[in-house]
């Protein structure tokens, strides 16, 4: 029951930090509108190219944009020594990396929700694929969330270069990029596609809790 | 109850500490003393096992803490040399947050009562970020009487106090030690408080 009760309290830390950083979310959305945008002046009014093209550039830009609100993950609180006093509290680094990256699923993934199906309309998306896109988005943001916690926790091993956490992100990512653009192009093996997409997020989602705590072990012992 | 035998820590081929031997019972105040860079923080986080030391052993009530940790951290308090709270909360929402992840009991007269005695009272709902590093370290110490644990652990707790606040400290201190709990801290000054024990450090 108390291990419940410290759980809720960490979830409501996250919201509220979340909340007092609003200005993050909106940059990041902010991006996804303005590359979209970028990218419909570039292929220009062809509404047949905007549609081939579109689920295509949508992912990427969702792939792109979701690399740059990587740095909250876990910094902060590694900075300032949070993250001791957390797990001195009663949870383990394990678990602090299962509930970050359903906080960063829930406070910075979700949101996207409301942006894509407005990003859709812009590159002409038929309305019965913006459904399959939505829900091959909620299943890919959790895949990008967990390779997001492992690329967070690797970065704070590494004082320089920030740019790698974004790399490491995006050749993982290929496989996810693969099946959920299939899945909204391809309707007819709709299923056979989610399933895949689905094993693919347990496994990451298998992995990076144990990645994620060793390299923030690892961290917190050289710091 | 705590017992520290032989520690060492190598790194680097460097000895950052050797031979470190500390017994606490209860009511036993135990000072960590050196110069600046000598290695009194990696001592403490070496005793708190964020640090694996090379050599040696650490045992509280009796069970070596590297394979019951979570039960030698559910009497510990940690001070950091650091703010701990989240910068853009309030100082209200940083000592609850505490307070509720501790499921403590401390009422919230005692915590009005405890925020006014260290004058603090006037920032309750001001951002962290916009508080002095003197208040910003009362802040922290302000978990030691919110968690209520018996082994206290702290990291230069003096740093940016006055001398007003130390003796508040001071006799929180020694209120903790008659009620039977254990200190340990670090410092690069002695202060003065009866039955204080000293490990040098170099």
């Amino acid at each position: 029951m108390k291990l419940i009760k410290k759980i809720f309290y960490f979830f409501v830390r996250e919201f509220k930090i979340s909340f007092k950083n609003l200005n993050d979310l909106f940059s990041n959305v902010l991006f996804f509108f303005l590359a979209i945008f970028v990218f419909v002046f570039a292929i220009g009014p062809d509404k047949q190219a905007l549609n081939t093209f579109g689920i295509g550039i949508i992912w990427s830009l969702l792939l792109l944009s979701s690399t740059l609100s990587l740095r909250r993950f876990f910094q902060d609180d590694f900075n300032n020594d949070a993250l001791i006093v957390i797990h001195m509290g009663g949870l383990s680094y394990e678990l602090i990396v299962i509930l970050k990256i359903i906080s960063h699923f829930v406070f910075v993934k979700l949101p996207f929700l409301i942006a894509i199906p407005i990003a859709s309309t812009l590159v002409h998306i038929d309305y019965n694929k913006i459904i399959l896109l939505l829900i091959s988005f909620i299943i890919g943001s959790l895949i990008l969330s967990c390779l997001g916690s492992i690329s967070a926790a690797m970065n704070l091993l590494n004082k320089r270069n920030f740019a790698l956490g974004s790399l490491i992100v995006m050749i993982f990512s290929i496989p996810m990029i693969i099946f959920s653009v299939a899945v909204v192009n391809d309707e007819e093996n709709f299923s056979s596609l989610i399933n895949i997409l689905i094993g693919l997020f347990l496994i990451f989602f298998a992995i990076s809790p144990w990645v994620s705590a060793a390299c923030i072990r690892l961290a917190l012992s050289n710091k | 109850m705590l017992l520290i035998n032989n520690l060492h820590l190598i790194r680097s081929n460097k000895i950052i500490f050797n031979n470190i031997n500390i017994a606490a019972s209860s009511g036993k105040i135990i000072l960590i003393k050196g110069r600046n860079g000598s290695g009194k923080t990696t001592l403490i986080k070496t005793i708190l096992n964020i640090i694996e030391p090379t050599n040696g052993e650490i045992f509280w009530l009796g069970k070596r803490t590297k394979t019951n940790i979570f039960k030698f951290y559910k009497d510990t308090t940690y001070i950091i040399d650091k703010s701990t709270s989240v910068n853009n909360l309030t100082v209200l929402e940083n000592i609850y947050f505490w307070k509720n992840f501790s499921s403590s009991a401390v009422s919230h007269d005692s915590i009005y009562k405890l925020l006014e005695i260290l004058e603090l009272k006037e920032y309750l709902n001001k951002q962290v970020m916009y508080l002095s590093l003197g208040e910003i370290k009362k802040l922290e110490l302000i978990r030691l009487i919110i968690e209520e644990k018996k082994l206290w652990i702290m990291d230069e707790p003096y740093n940016n106090l006055d001398t007003n606040s130390i003796e508040i400290f001071n006799q929180t201190f020694s209120d903790h030690l008659n009620k039977g709990g254990i200190i340990l801290f670090s410092s690069h000054f002695q202060p003065n408080i009866i039955g204080l024990e000293v490990i040098l450090v170099n």
